[in-house]
C-alpha cells in the first residue's frame, strides 16, 4: 500500500476514503465541503456573516460594521478578535476542516501561515478582482494584493516601521530635530544616554517585536542597494548571509553593545516597551505605525509621542524605509454566503470607508481622496512612500518558517548566545526549506 | 503545643509567599496606570473600581457568563452521570475485558489533544454543532470522561461491596442498588469531580475559541482573551477584567472545597 | 443481557456492561475515533489547510531525528518534567505535612495552597509574565531586591517556567498527599512513639509506607502534566528566548499552525503520545510493585 500511494498526489478527499475504516471521516470531508443554509432569524430572511479578526481590526471593524448595518439591515456581521495567535490556531483548524467564516484576518503577501499566498494557494479564498477598489492598488504594493494575478486581499492601507519617540524626552535631552542619518542617530542615541533615559526601548520578549530593527534597517542596507533583492533571492542567486543582512545585524547588535537598550531585552514585553516610551523612561521605540494608538492610550498627552524613519545609511539619501500593507481580511471562497461577503468587502473598499479604517489604525490609506487624513505622526515618512520604501520582508518569503527563525535568532543574538554568522545561516536554512 | 505553635507560624508565613501572586494581581487591578508605573508594589492609594467598570463593559462579560454557566453545569451533568456509571461495572466487573476497557479509558488521559483535532473538528461540523452550546457539551463530556473515571473507579473499589449486596437481596437491580444505594455513597468523590472538572471546562480557551469564535455564544476565557489582547498595554484593566473572568469558579471552589480533600481521600486505595 | 435481567435472582455478579455502554459510545465518539483518524495524517504530507495531500510513508518520522529543534524540545520537556515533578511533589508533601497538623489556620492554609489550582493556567502564565518582569522596582524582582532576567535569559527561563507550574499546582500534589495522610491510622503514630520513635523515624517507617498510593498517583499526574504541558510554556515565552523553553508540545503547535506543516506536526504528537504512554506504564508498574512490597 505504501509503494503504491507514494509519491500519488491526491485530493485530501479521496485519499481518505482510499484509508480503508475511515468511511466516517470520508462522510465527514463530503458534508462539509457542502454548501450551507443561509441563518434566518425571526421574521424576514436576514443573511448572517461571520467575521474572525485579530484584536487590531476591532476599533476599525466596529466603526464599519456599524456603518454597514445601517446601510444594509438584512445582513448581519457577528464579530470575533483575539490575539494573533489564537486567531491563527483556530482559523486554520476551520480551514483544514472546511469551515471557514464567511470573512476572515488574512496577512498580506506571503511568508506565514495565515498570508494571502498560503491560503488562496489552497484555493480557500474568493477571487476579488472584480470590484472597483481591487483596481486601483498601487503597483508597488500589488505582490501583498495578488497571487498570479487576482486579488484575494482587502487592506486599507499601509503602515511604516520607524522610531516612536517622546518628543518632550528629546526636548529635555537637547535633541532638536530628528536624525535623518546613522551617526545622527546614534548621536541622539548618547543624549538621551547621557540625560539619564534609556535611548530604545526594546521589548525582544514579544516574538514579533524582535525583527523590527532589522525590518527598519534592511531597506537601507539592501534594498537601496538593490532594489531585486528579493527576485534574486527567490531565484537563489542572494542568500541572508554575505549580503545588507549582516550590516543591518551588526548595526542592530552595535545598539546594544554601546548601552542604547534597556537592560534585559529578552525579558522586557511590548507592554513594557510601550509604557516606557509612553511614561517618559526611555526616549523611542523601533515600532511599526499600527500600534501608535497602544502608545497614545499608554501616555500622558496623546500628543506628545510622533515617529520619524530610522535612518539606515551614513547618507541621508540612501536611506529607505519599510512600508508594509497592514493586516486585512478575505472571503471565504466554499463559504455559505459568498456573494454577500463580497458585498461587505466591496463595501470597505470605498473610499470613505478606506479613510476610516485608514485613520483607526494611523495607516497611509490604499488610495487617497480630498478627505482622507494622514496621521500627523507618520508624515515624515510620507516623502519615501513613493520610490524609497520597501514592503515588510517576510511578505515576500516562500515560506512561513523563516519569519519565526529570524524572531529566534535576534533573541539568540541579544543574549549573547549565538553570532551573526550563525543567526544568517539558520534563516537561509529555513528560507530554503 | 509549643511546637505547633512554631509550625503554625512557618506555614503562614510560606501562605503568605503564596500569596504574593494573587496580592499583585488584585492590587494592580485596583490602581490607574499612574499608580502601576510609579509604585508597582505598594498598596493601591487610593484603589480605584474604574478598571473593573471599564473591563465589565469592554469584554462583554455578562452573555459569556451565561454561556459559560450553561456549558459548565451540562457538562457537568453529563460527566458525573456518565462516569460513574461506566465507573460502576469498571471497579465490580473481574474479566480481562473489563480491565482492558479501564485502560483504553485511561488511554484517553495521556493523549496530546492535537493528534484529534482535525477530525473533531469536522465531526462536530457534520453533526451541525458547531457554534452552539450542545457542540462543545459533547465535547467536554467527551473529553473529560477518562479523569473522571479513573476517580469513580479508584473511589468505588475501595468501597466495600457490601452496601450493594444487601441491596440486592432485598430485591434490587444493580440499577436500583447504584442509583439508591451507591451514588450517594460516592458523594465525597462527585465533589472531587465536580470541582475539578468545573476548573477545567471553566477556563479552557483554546476549544471555545476554535468552536464558539463569532458565534455569538462565546464563553468567559473567550471573552476575556480578546478583551486582553485589545488592551495589553493596559496592566490594571486587564488584570481586572482576569479577576472577574475567575470569580466564579473561586466561588465554586470555596463552597465545594471541603470535598476536594474528602474525595481523594477515600478514594486512593482504588 | 439486559439491565433488567439480573433484577430476576441475587447473585454476587458484576453489573452489566451497559452501564458502561453510554460512557464508551461518547468517549469513542469524541476521543478514540478522532484521534485514530488523526494518525493517518502522520503518513502525509498535508499543509493543513486545502485538498492537496500525498502519502509519504515514515518520512515525517526521518525528518524528525534530523530536526535539531525537535530534538531539543525533548530536552528540554524532560528537564521540565524532571524538574516539576521533583518540587512539586516535594513541596506538596512538605505543605502537606504542614496542614495535616493540628493547627488552629489549618483549614484556611489548605484553601489558600490549593486556590491557585482553580485559576487558568494561561491567565496564571499572563500574571506571572508581569511578576517575572525584568524591572528591578516591581514583582519579584522589586519584592526580593533581585536583578533577574527571569524569562529573557535563556539559561534561566525553562526554571521560571518551572517556578511558575508549582506555583499553581503545588496545592493539587498537596491535597493527595494529605488525602493519604488521613488514612494513615492514628495508632500507628501512637504505636511507634511508645516504641520510642522519633519523629523523622516515624515518618519513615510508618506514614511514608502508607503513602505509597498517594505518591503513586501524584508522581503519575505530574509527570504527565509536564510531558504534556504546553499552555503555560506558549503564554509566557513562545518556547523563546531563541530555543531555550521550546518543548515538544509547542513544537508541534508549531509545525502545525505556524509553518503549515500538519502532517509532521502529528507524526511529532504521535512521538510525544508514545513517550507518555510508556513513561506513564513504566511509572505505574514500578510504583505499584513498591506499594505492594512497601
Amino acid at each position: 500500500m505504501t509503494g503504491l500511494l507514494h509519491d500519488a498526489r491526491v485530493s485530501r478527499g479521496q485519499f481518505l476514503r482510499m484509508m480503508g475504516g475511515l468511511a466516517v471521516a470520508a462522510t465527514a470531508t463530503a458534508c462539509s465541503t457542502r454548501p450551507e443554509t443561509t441563518a434566518t432569524t425571526g421574521g424576514g430572511a436576514t443573511t448572517e456573516l461571520k467575521f474572525i479578526g485579530v484584536a487590531d481590526q476591532k476599533a476599525p471593524m466596529d466603526e464599519l460594521v456599524g456603518a454597514y448595518q445601517k446601510a444594509k439591515p438584512a445582513v448581519r456581521i457577528t464579530a470575533s478578535y483575539a490575539p494573533t495567535d489564537q486567531v491563527q490556531t483556530s482559523l486554520r483548524t476551520q480551514l483544514g476542516a472546511g469551515n471557514a467564516p464567511d470573512l476572515h484576518v488574512v496577512y498580506p503577501g506571503n511568508g506565514s501561515a495565515m498570508s494571502m499566498a498560503q491560503i488562496a494557494e489552497a484555493g480557500l479564498l474568493a477571487d476579488l478582482s472584480a470590484q472597483p477598489w481591487a483596481a486601483t492598488v498601487p503597483a508597488g504594493f500589488r505582490p501583498a494584493f495578488q497571487l498570479d494575478g487576482k486579488t484575494y486581499i482587502y487592506s486599507a492601507g499601509s503602515s511604516v516601521i520607524g522610531a516612536v519617540y517622546n518628543k518632550k524626552v528629546f526636548d529635555k535631552a537637547g535633541i532638536d530635530a530628528p536624525p535623518t542619518t546613522w551617526n545622527e542617530f546614534l548621536a541622539a542615541c548618547d543624549k538621551l544616554k547621557k540625560a539619564g533615559v534609556v535611548p530604545i526601548a526594546l521589548g525582544a520578549q514579544t516574538p514579533w517585536v524582535t525583527q523590527l530593527i532589522t525590518y527598519a534597517l534592511v531597506p537601507s542596507t539592501v534594498y537601496a542597494k538593490d532594489p531585486t533583492f528579493d527576485d534574486k533571492q527567490l531565484a537563489g542567486q542572494a542568500t541572508f548571509a554575505g549580503s545588507g543582512w549582516q550590516d543591518a545585524m551588526e548595526m542592530y547588535l552595535e545598539l546594544q553593545k554601546r548601552g542604547y537598550f534597556n537592560d534585559n531585552p529578552n525579558g522586557t514585553t511590548f507592554e513594557q516597551q510601550t509604557s516606557m516610551v509612553a511614561g517618559g523612561k526611555a526616549g523611542m521605540a523601533v515600532q511599526v505605525s499600527a500600534v501608535l494608538p497602544d502608545f497614545r492610550k499608554a501616555a500622558a498627552s496623546p500628543d506628545d509621542l510622533s515617529m520619524f524613519p530610522v535612518p539606515g545609511a551614513d547618507d541621508a539619501g540612501s536611506v529607505w524605509i519599510p512600508a508594509g500593507v497592514v493586516v486585512g481580511l478575505g472571503a471565504a471562497a466554499k463559504g455559505r454566503n459568498v456573494e454577500e461577503a463580497k458585498a461587505f468587502i466591496d463595501f470597505l473598499g470605498k473610499q470613505e470607508n478606506i479613510n476610516a479604517w485608514a485613520k483607526a489604525i494611523s495607516a497611509i490609506p490604499l488610495t487617497q481622496d480630498d478627505s482622507s487624513t494622514i496621521d500627523p505622526a507618520v508624515e515624515s515618512f510620507l516623502p519615501f512612500t513613493k520610490d524609497r520604501a520597501v514592503p515588510f520582508m517576510d511578505q515576500r518569503w516562500p515560506n512561513a518558517e523563516v519569519q519565526p527563525v529570524h524572531f529566534a535568532v535576534v533573541q539568540e543574538l541579544l543574549a549573547g548566545e549565538s553570532t551573526i554568522d550563525e543567526a544568517l545561516k539558520k534563516m537561509d536554512e529555513a528560507y530554503r526549506k | 503545643m509549643r511546637k505547633t505553635f512554631l509550625l503554625e507560624i512557618v506555614m503562614i508565613a510560606v501562605a503568605v509567599a503564596f500569596l504574593f501572586p494573587v496580592y499583585t494581581l488584585v492590587s494592580l487591578s485596583l490602581k490607574d496606570p499612574g499608580q502601576i508605573s510609579r509604585s508597582p508594589l505598594a498598596l493601591p492609594d487610593p484603589p480605584t473600581l474604574d478598571n473593573y467598570g471599564s473591563a465589565w463593559t469592554a469584554a462583554a462579560l455578562g452573555p459569556s457568563l451565561v454561556n459559560s454557566t450553561v456549558v459548565t453545569v451540562a457538562s457537568l451533568v453529563a460527566l458525573i452521570a456518565l462516569g460513574s456509571f461506566a465507573a460502576y461495572f469498571l471497579a465490580r466487573v473481574r474479566t480481562r475485558l473489563g480491565y482492558g476497557l479501564y485502560v483504553l479509558f485511561l488511554l484517553g488521559i495521556v493523549l496530546p489533544f492535537q493528534l484529534g483535532m482535525i477530525p473533531l473538528y469536522e465531526l462536530v461540523n457534520t453533526l451541525g454543532l458547531i457554534g452552539t452550546h450542545a457542540g462543545m457539551i459533547l465535547f467536554y463530556t467527551g473529553i473529560q470522561l477518562p479523569f473522571t473515571v479513573f476517580l469513580y473507579t479508584g473511589f468505588i473499589r475501595a468501597l466495600p461491596r457490601e452496601y450493594a449486596a444487601a441491596a440486592q437481596i432485598d430485591g434490587a437491580s444493580h440499577l436500583t442498588a447504584f442509583t439508591r444505594v451507591v451514588f450517594p455513597l460516592l458523594r465525597p468523590i462527585t465533589g472531587t469531580v465536580l470541582i475539578l472538572n468545573a476548573v477545567f471546562i471553566w477556563n479552557d480557551f483554546f476549544t471555545p475559541l476554535v468552536y464558539l469564535g463569532g458565534s455569538g455564544f462565546e464563553t468567559v476565557p473567550v471573552s476575556v482573551f480578546a478583551f486582553v489582547g485589545q488592551y495589553v498595554s493596559q496592566h490594571g484593566l486587564v488584570f481586572a477584567g482576569l479577576v472577574l473572568g475567575a470569580v466564579p469558579i473561586v466561588v465554586v471552589f470555596l463552597a465545594l472545597q471541603r470535598y476536594v480533600i474528602k474525595g481523594f481521600a477515600s478514594g486512593l486505595k482504588g | 443481557m439486559t439491565v433488567s435481567s439480573s433484577r430476576r435472582r441475587f447473585t454476587a455478579s458484576a453489573p452489566s456492561w451497559l452501564f458502561a455502554a453510554p460512557a464508551l459510545a461518547v468517549y469513542a465518539l469524541v476521543v478514540l475515533y478522532p484521534a485514530v483518524s488523526g494518525v493517518v495524517y502522520a503518513f502525509t504530507d498535508w499543509s493543513g489547510i486545502g485538498q492537496d495531500m500525498s502519502f509519504v510513508g515514515l518520512a515525517n518520522f526521518g525528518t524528525l531525528l534530523g530536526d535539531d529543534q525537535a530534538m531539543g524540545s525533548i530536552g528540554n520537556t524532560l528537564l521540565l518534567t524532571v524538574a516539576t515533578v521533583a518540587v512539586q511533589n516535594g513541596v506538596g508533601l512538605l505543605l502537606a505535612l504542614g496542614v495535616h497538623a493540628k493547627l488552629k489556620s489549618r483549614a484556611l492554609l489548605r484553601v489558600i495552597f490549593f486556590a491557585p489550582v482553580v485559576v487558568s493556567p494561561v491567565m496564571v502564565a499572563f500574571l506571572w509574565k508581569y511578576i517575572y518582569n525584568p524591572d528591578p522596582s516591581a514583582g519579584l524582582n522589586g519584592l526580593l531586591g533581585l536583578h533577574v532576567d527571569w524569562l529573557g535569559d535563556p539559561s534561566v527561563a525553562l526554571w521560571s517556567i518551572a517556578g511558575m507550574v508549582v506555583w499553581q499546582y503545588a496545592g493539587y500534589s498537596m491535597v493527595i498527599f494529605l488525602a493519604g495522610l488521613e488514612g494513615v491510622p492514628r495508632e500507628l503514630h501512637e504505636a511507634a512513639m511508645i516504641d520510642g520513635a522519633g519523629t523523622l523515624q516515624r515518618f519513615r517507617y510508618v506514614t511514608w509506607p502508607l503513602l505509597a498510593p498517594a505518591v503513586t498517583i501524584n508522581l503519575m499526574l505530574s509527570t504527565i502534566g509536564g510531558l504534556k504541558l504546553f499552555d503555560q510554556v506558549f503564554a509566557a515565552t513562545n518556547g523563546g528566548p531563541g530555543y531555550a523553553t521550546e518543548t515538544l508540545s509547542t513544537v508541534l503547535y508549531k509545525q502545525a499552525f505556524v509553518f503549515g506543516k500538519f502532517g509532521y506536526s502529528t507524526a511529532v504528537a504521535l512521538v510525544l503520545a508514545l513517550f507518555v504512554a510508556a513513561v506513564s506504564l513504566v511509572q505505574v508498574y514500578y510504583l505499584r510493585r513498591r506499594e505492594v512490597t512497601a
